[in-house]
Parts: C-alpha cells; structure tokens; sequence
C-alpha cells in the first residue's frame, strides 16, 4: 500500500469515528441546543426517543442531558410508557428556571404580566395610562409595577422582556440588537426606551407591535389555537392586521407589515372612517341632530361619547347605532376580502376595542363583506369570529416572542452550555455597547418609584 | 366613584346596572326555572352573607332555584372538588368566587366543559378567557377602592411623613390591585410620602405585622389594610400597646363601621356593596342561561365611607338598619361634640 493512499485511509477513520460526536464546542453546544429544544417542545422526553429523534449516540445524549440537569434547564420528571422492559424516566424543561416579563403598551392603557419559560402566563394586570405622558412616564411606571410584581408573587428572576409597542418595530440587524421605536409613537422618537428596559432589568428586551403579538397570543392561546393561517384583526383608534402563515408569523421586509387602516375607503382612510374615534364622532354628531335619542341621553349624563356607548347602545337595539356598526363592519370585511384571497386563512379573529363593543352588528356586517367577495373555495370552511382574549392576547403573544427568540437554535446555541441567556456573549456585548451609547447620552436611570 | 380599574383581560367595565333583563327575557327565565349552584370562599364573613343574600333574592324573582351553596374554608383542594362534583350534577350554571390563582383555573374551565354556565365574582384565574372558560367576571372595582383609601388617609399624613400597607402575602388578585392602586395614587399625589410595608399570609399575623411596621417605622402617620378584618386585628394589636393611629380599609364589617361611629382608628373605608354585586351575578347568570350576550367584566363602583356618615352608609351597604351600638355610638360622639362646642 502507497504510502499516500495510507495517510487517505487514516484520515477517514478518523472522520468515520467522529460522527455523532461532538468535533467541537460549537457541535457540543449544537447538541445540547438541540435536546433542550427536544424535550421543551415535547417532541421527545425519553433517553431513548431522544437518541432516535436527534441521531446523537446514547453516551452523547446522557452526558448532555447530565449537563443540562447540572445547569439547572432539566430535570428528571414521571416515567413514561413502557415498550417492554422497565418504564422510561422523563425528561422535564425547568420552565421556572426564569420568568419572562411581558408588557403591553397602548394609546390608553398598560398591560403587564410574568410568564414562565413556556410562555404560560403566571400573573397579569391591566391599568389605564396615557401614552402622551411620555417615554419616561411609562417607562418608570413599568419598571415600578414589574419590580413590585416580581417581589410580590415571588417569581424567579427574568430571562427576558417582550414588549408590544403601538405602532410598526423595525426588524433589528442583529440578535439582542435593541431597535429604536418608529415614528407611529411621535413623541418617542429619539427616546431609548429598549435600551433602558433591557439595563434596567439586565435582560433582552424583544419588540413588536401590539398587532403582531396580539396575532401571536391569538394563535398560541385564543381561537386560533392549533391553527397554521389565520388572520388577527385590530379595530381600535387605529386598525391593523396581523397574518399568522404556515405557523409563522408575517412580519415584512421591514417588521411593519399588516398596516391595513391605510386602505383607502373613498377619499379617507379606513381608520379614519371606522377607527374608534370615528364611531365617537360619528355617534355624537347622531346624539346632536336627535337621531339617536338613546346616544343623546347618554350623552347628556355622561357628557361625552365612545365606542363602547355606542356598541352598548345596538344592544339595546337602537336602530342608528346597529346601522353605524354594521356598516362599519361592512367597510372592514371589504378591506379584509382581498387579504383573505390572498391568504387563505382558516380564521379571522376580529379584536380591540371595536370589535369588543361593536357586538352582533359589526361583526355580521365584516362577514357579510369577507364571504360575498371571497373566492368560494377560500369562504368554505373560514371563520370568523371575536377575540375573547382582550389585551391578553397580546400578553401571550409578547410571552411567545421572547420564547420563540430565546430558544431559537441560532440564539440557544450561544448561551445553552452557561445555563441563562444572559450569559450569551452576543447579549454581554450589546449590554457593553448599550450601556457606552446610553453614558454618552447621559440619560437618567428609570427611577424606582412606588407601583 | 367611578370605575377606575380594568378587567382581568384588561377590559373596560360594563356598570352592573346596565345589566338588565328585559320583560320578555324575565318571562322566559321564569318559565326555564334555572337551577344554580355558588361556590364561596366562606360563608361566614359579613360579605359572603350579603352576597349570598343578594344572589339569592334576585334568582327568586326569577324564579331560579339556588340549590347549593359550597362554602371552602379559603381551601384551594377544597373548592377543585366541589367543581368537579358540580360538574357531575344537573345545575345549570355555578357562581364561584376562584381562591387561589392558577391552581383552581383547570376545575373551573372544567365545569364550563361540562355545559354548566359559570359566572365569577371578583376574578378570573390567570389563562382563563371568557366565552370559552366563563361567561363573565362581576367584581367591584378593586382600583378604585384602593384609590379611595389612598385619598381618605392622605389627609393624615404629614408633609414628608410615612404611611404604612398591611399587605396580604398571598397571590390574590383583589388584593393586589388595591395595593398597586394605593401606591400609584400616593406615587401620583402625594411623592412626598415614604411607603413602607408588611404582609401577612394568616389572619392572625396582620396585628404582629401591623406593630412590626410600627416598631421599623418611627414617625408612621398611617397605615392602609387591604380588608377590614385584618385592618381590625391590627387595631386590637396596636391598641393593646397603646398606639393610636389612622388607619383606611377596604369593606364595612361590623366592627369596623363600630370602630368608625366610636371615632376610633378606623377613618375611612372604601366599602364594596355585596348584596349588590351578588345580584348583578344573579342577572348575568340569567342573562348567560338564557344566551343573551354578557359583557365579559361588569364591574361596581365602591362607596367611600367616613365616620360622618357611617349610619347611612350602613343602610346603602347592607341593606339593614345600622345595630344599635353604632347608631348609639355615632350619636353619643355627636352630643359630646356639642358639648364641647357650647362650653
């Protein structure tokens, strides 16, 4: 045998006695990446359909599983079902190995809640805020309720924020890679807010905007559950749209996808026909001119008008606010139709604070539009129907964001070896870099002040 | 007082007295006869008897059948069982007051499945949603209430002064927004106050809890309980040290509104209105029976209550004369007033 062809045989052995183990740190922590993602998702809980599912060798598949014990992301949980011989002990996720905090922003209101590691809202609560007091008003005030939130209940220390903002997030350039708030939130602009989120707590904050989140919780805990294509529909001050598509989540070249309000409806945009503000004006100029006399009385008592008087209103069947909603509803569904063609949805989940108040008749006028020009084969089996999850929704969404980032392969392959996400180096380097770009900002820490 | 809360999905409230059963819809309701089953907390506090009360009596009229009342001895394994028992029983619909958080969410979704209607009062358990898991949530504004405590005690803390929270250390969620409610109004109005606090998991650690902070806290001008029966535990506790100081609570027990005639500790209470939230959850029961839409939180405002007006609020708040020792107590403060004026 050639000397040459010695050296040829030799090296692959080598390469045959190395598959399935690891060539390197980076294989190594690919493996553990991978039997984490494994037993979380609960695709495999067993030593053994781990070893099958991942194709990593059974001494493999025990050190890594020892290793993720020893980091405190595994434990060992119930036996399992036995195929013959003893019955399997089962791999668990430590879903309280950290906590998740989650908040909602809006034009009137904050949402906040904590959930654990899959995503399972623990605790939540929702108050009133006005979103013109300002970046540092409600930064402090998030900050306030979360710190007393944690202390309260007790939480282990979070891993992660998910944030909905409202208005379109840009998508960042790289992982952990805070992105400013775009111009939806004028008074914003400029405003580091994600940057002090994530100092203030030591943690990534993840970003999107209320619609896409609140798509996100719909499809994960709401009617979409289950669901690979549905459409989430926000009818509020402002109207937008979320697309859920194959299971994912449709963000667009830029994160701004889904700005459906934009539609035109004649000469005016579609929110600034059948946005929450335009029913109030709408309802009051009826109030005025005596053609809703139950409108006119609440708003001789109450001395102003919304949404949610004119959708209490069509309850009581007055006729001028069921004909206001339903062609509303109509002028929505006519918008929708085009989407709807496009997509294919199983379901439209109509949500905010329209579809809340505008009962029956907003909703039959939305159906009436979608199913008349959609394609028969798209209208078959599509539903469509109201959220049931209020601002909840986009709670779990928020919640389902950070999960989805965290665990993501790319993103736990860098921290699932030290046990915490914070510890990944690519976060560790955008805190310093934050941290520098805040500094030369001089900007003020967000104060502790009482929740 | 308005409502100042949002629901427990951040919903905007329906006041109670917006719902109302049409004379047709009472016809029908009369004419199903609904039975109805209610799960308490207890059925011993001054609340519970009143909300019972109010169901009750609303049901009746409607002729509705209340066929059980479950009382759980503030016991989570307790209140899982009597679900799932009621579950198996023909009623119709339960109202259930949820004890713990989480860990009662699976029975009462539980109950929904099995076709009975569920209606909550004060909460819904984290990841439960209307429509699917209840019909709706009835509730005093809990907000509000703990704003109105805030406001009642601001007037006895001095510039710069303390004021304490008995807070309860259990994840409750009335309790909770009473206190994040009573921070933010004190945030909010008065940002020269330091807050401090201690919290209690048993009744009878809120008196040791209460002169824990007094002790920790030289200079505390006032202290906010979350109920009445602790905030009276601590009033017994701190009196028997001789320590007089003001104090605001959620609810009008009977030995607080006693305390407040005889111008004790007590100076204000931010008072629920029981029997008519437990009629509010009579009428979206049968409104859910009868498979009108409900809204899914409809809330009550609270009423502030002072030691001026302790009789009449009585009067609003239980539907009852005030007992005598208030009135004689309200009425012998009142002479020794004038007395002291006129010399």
């Amino acid at each position: 045998m050639q000397p040459a062809r010695d050296g040829f045989v030799a090296e692959e052995k080598t390469a045959q006695r190395s598959v399935g183990r690891p060539r390197s740190v980076e294989a190594a922590q690919a493996s553990l990446a991978l039997l984490l993602n494994l037993v979380r998702t609960g695709t495999a809980t067993t030593r053994q359909e781990l070893e099958r599912r991942s194709e990593l060798g059974r001494a493999v598949v025990a050190d890594r599983l020892a290793t993720m014990i020893d980091l405190g992301l595994l434990k060992e949980g119930e036996l399992g079902q036995a195929t013959g011989g003893r019955a399997p002990r089962q791999m668990q996720f430590r879903q309280d190995a950290g906590s998740l905090l989650v908040s909602v922003i809006d034009q009137s209101s904050i949402a906040l809640g904590i959930a654990d590691l899959n995503g399972q809202m623990l605790v939540e609560h929702h108050e009133a805020a006005q979103l013109d007091a300002g970046p540092e008003a409600i930064l402090d005030r998030l900050a306030t309720i979360f710190d007393w939130l944690l202390k309260e209940t007790e939480k282990p220390a979070p891993w992660g924020i998910g944030l909905a903002l409202p208005g379109p997030i840009e998508k960042p350039v790289s992982d952990f890679e805070a992105v400013p708030v775009l111009q939806t939130v004028q008074s914003w602009q400029d405003f580091p807010f994600l940057e002090r989120m994530s100092m203030r707590f030591g943690v990534p904050v993840f970003a999107r905007s209320g619609v896409q989140t609140m798509t996100m919780g719909e499809a994960k805990a709401g009617g979409g559950r289950g669901l690979s294509d549905m459409i989430y529909v926000k009818l509020g001050r402002s109207i937008s749209a979320g697309l859920i598509s194959e299971g994912h989540l449709h963000r667009g070249a830029q994160g701004a996808a889904g700005m459906i309000g934009h539609s035109r409806v004649g000469e005016d945009l579609l929110e600034a026909v059948v946005g929450a503000d335009a029913i109030a004006r709408e309802g009051m100029i009826a109030a005025e001119d005596g053609r809703s006399p139950y409108l006119a009385q609440a708003w001789a008592r109450q001395g102003e008008l919304s949404v949610v008087d004119i959708g209490h209103a069509a309850q009581l069947g007055d006729l001028f606010c069921v004909d206001l909603l339903g062609r509303c509803g109509r002028l929505v569904g006519e918008a929708l139709a085009p989407l709807t063609n496009l997509v294919n949805p199983a379901l439209i989940v109509i949500g905010g604070v329209v579809s809340e108040s505008g009962g029956d008749s907003l909703l039959a006028g939305i159906r009436e539009a979608v199913y008349r020009q959609s394609h028969p084969m798209v209208s078959r089996d599509l539903q469509i129907i109201r959220s049931q999850m209020g601002a909840s929704s986009g709670l779990v969404g928020a919640a389902q964001v950070v999960v989805e980032e965290l665990f993501a392969p790319t993103i736990l392959q860098g921290w699932v070896g030290q046990g915490t996400p914070l510890r990944h180096p690519d976060f560790q380097k955008s805190r310093e870099h934050v941290a520098a770009t805040l500094a030369s900002r001089a900007a003020p820490p967000a104060e502790r002040v009482a929740p | 007082m308005s409502i100042a809360g949002l629901g427990p999905h951040g919903e905007r409230a329906v006041p109670a007295d917006q719902i109302q059963l049409s004379e047709t819809d009472a016809i029908n309701a009369r004419a199903r006869r609904f039975s109805v089953a209610v799960v308490l907390h207890t059925t011993t506090s001054d609340w519970s008897k009143q909300e019972l009360a109010g169901i009750a009596a609303t049901l009746g009229l409607h002729s509705a059948a209340l066929v059980e009342v479950v009382d759980c001895n503030f016991d989570v394994d307790l209140q899982i069982a009597a679900l799932a028992r009621l579950a198996r029983r023909p009623v119709d619909a339960v109202i259930s007051i949820p004890i713990g958080n989480a860990r009662v969410a699976a029975a009462h979704s539980a109950l929904t499945q099995s076709g009975c209607k569920l209606v909550l009062l004060d909460n819904a358990p984290t990841g439960m949603l209307p429509g699917a898991d209840y019909a709706s949530v009835v509730s005093t504004d809990n907000f509000g209430l703990g704003q109105s405590c805030a406001s009642m005690l601001s007037a006895h803390i001095p510039a710069n002064g303390a004021a304490g929270i008995l807070g309860y250390g259990i994840d409750f969620f009335a309790t909770h927004e009473r206190e994040i409610a009573f921070r933010k109004w004190m945030a909010t109005h008065r940002p020269d106050v330091t807050l401090v606090r201690e919290r209690f998991a048993e009744l009878e650690g809120a008196g040791p809890a209460a002169l824990a902070m007094v002790d920790k806290t030289p200079g505390l001008s006032g202290i906010f309980a979350v109920w009445d029966v602790p905030a009276m535990k601590a009033v017994r506790a701190l009196a028997e040290q001789g320590i007089d100081i003001p104090i605001t609570t959620v609810d009008l027990g009977n030995e607080v509104a006693l305390d407040m005639a005889r111008h004790g500790m007590i100076k204000g209470v931010g008072a629920q209105l029981p029997y008519d939230q437990g009629s509010a959850a009579a009428r979206v029961t049968l409104a859910a029976l009868l498979g009108l839409p409900v809204p899914p939180w409809v809330a009550l405002a609270g009423r502030e209550v002072t030691p001026g007006d302790v009789i009449e609020a009585y009067q609003v708040i239980w539907h009852l004369p005030a007992p005598r020792a208030i009135i004689d107590s309200v009425q012998t403060m009142a002479s020794a007033k004038t007395s002291d004026a006129t010399q």
